[in-house]
């Protein structure tokens, strides 16, 4: 995730959640057109359903720019739209009886190259999804936030509440337990 | 898995049902939902507000009963303009919580057969009670 320099035809997200606080709703659809696919990859790879996917990159915009108020810029809004996710999807969880991971399509994962190097990153993402389902939440999305968005400990722990510290040694015991659980 | 795989991996996790996201359909859909469901903001800060008036009433009710069951210890502390003023500013419900109290302290002579019909006293028999006791 870039910050890109701010221009008449690419406002920062701070420009965009003031004029949506204006009631500018084209402000929010340019919001969700910047950071929905980010989303959808946090959530998908916190244990979202694929096919329950879009209901709940839409849940999470409608909770964020609802409660935008208590966004102070603590952390990028791709961030804590991140951990509005993560109460999106728990919430979720309890609600269906299921949680199942969405199925890892070798078929919709196929983007051309190797098949056998393919079919390798497949099984791997399969069993790192897995081994996410068994590790505590915070873990899961340390490492989420860490491995698969790259972001900065000091932005893990602005969005969660925690420290850096604490964020750093979430994250390692999650490489732990999923070396574990993978091996 | 060592974890430069494991982190690689990661890398890719969710990026293909993230492709297959209609943004622009889903950014039209939370603006219908944002239209159609109305924001709780308004209904929680007349909640609060709620909230908080009930604790105001509850503290002052609260203060006015323990000084009045209280030793009088200053002159001025139960004059009865003063009690009268007090009085004047709480409502049916903290007049009716304050009788009860008083049940429990006050010799039966004090507050008599109208205890049992407290319920239905309107704020200015209840005022008038108090004035006596």
């Amino acid at each position: 995730m870039t910050a890109q320099p701010a221009t008449a035809e690419h406002p920062t997200d701070t420009a965009l959640i003031a004029a949506w606080r204006d009631g500018d709703e084209q402000a929010a659809a340019a919001l969700v057109a910047r950071h929905a696919r980010a989303l959808a990859r946090f959530l998908s790879g916190a244990g979202a359903p694929e096919a329950e996917l879009d209901d709940l990159v839409q849940e999470t915009f409608i909770r964020a720019f609802r409660s935008v108020d208590r966004f102070r810029g603590q952390c990028q809004f791709r961030t804590w739209l991140m951990t509005i996710g993560g109460n999106v999807l728990k919430d979720f969880g309890r609600k269906s009886s299921r949680r199942q991971v969405m199925p890892l399509d070798d078929a919709v994962r196929d983007v051309g190259g190797d098949p056998h190097e393919h079919a390798e990153a497949t099984e791997a993402e399969a069993l790192i999804v897995e081994g996410l389902k068994k590790l505590p939440r915070m873990q899961r999305e340390v490492f989420l936030l860490r491995a698969q968005q790259g972001l900065e400990y000091e932005e893990i722990a602005a969005a969660l509440a925690t420290s850096p510290g604490a964020a750093r040694v979430h994250y390692h015991h999650a490489v732990r337990r999923l070396k574990e659980i993978i091996a | 898995m060592n974890e430069e795989k494991l982190i690689q991996a990661a890398k890719q996790l969710g990026a293909s049902a993230a492709e297959r996201l209609d943004v622009e359909a889903t950014a039209r859909k939370v603006l219908e939902r944002l239209r159609e469901q109305p924001a709780p903001r308004t209904i929680w800060t007349r909640t609060m507000w709620l909230r908080i008036a009930a604790a105001v009433v509850l503290v002052v009710g609260g203060v006015f009963a323990v000084a009045r069951v209280t030793p009088e210890r200053g002159s001025g502390a139960h004059h009865p303009d003063l009690i009268a003023d007090e009085l004047r500013d709480l409502s049916t419900d903290d007049l009716r919580t304050l009788l009860t109290s008083f049940d429990q302290i006050i010799d039966e002579s004090v507050v008599p057969d109208s205890t049992a019909d407290l319920p239905e006293l309107d704020t200015q028999a209840l005022r008038e009670l108090l004035k006596e006791g």
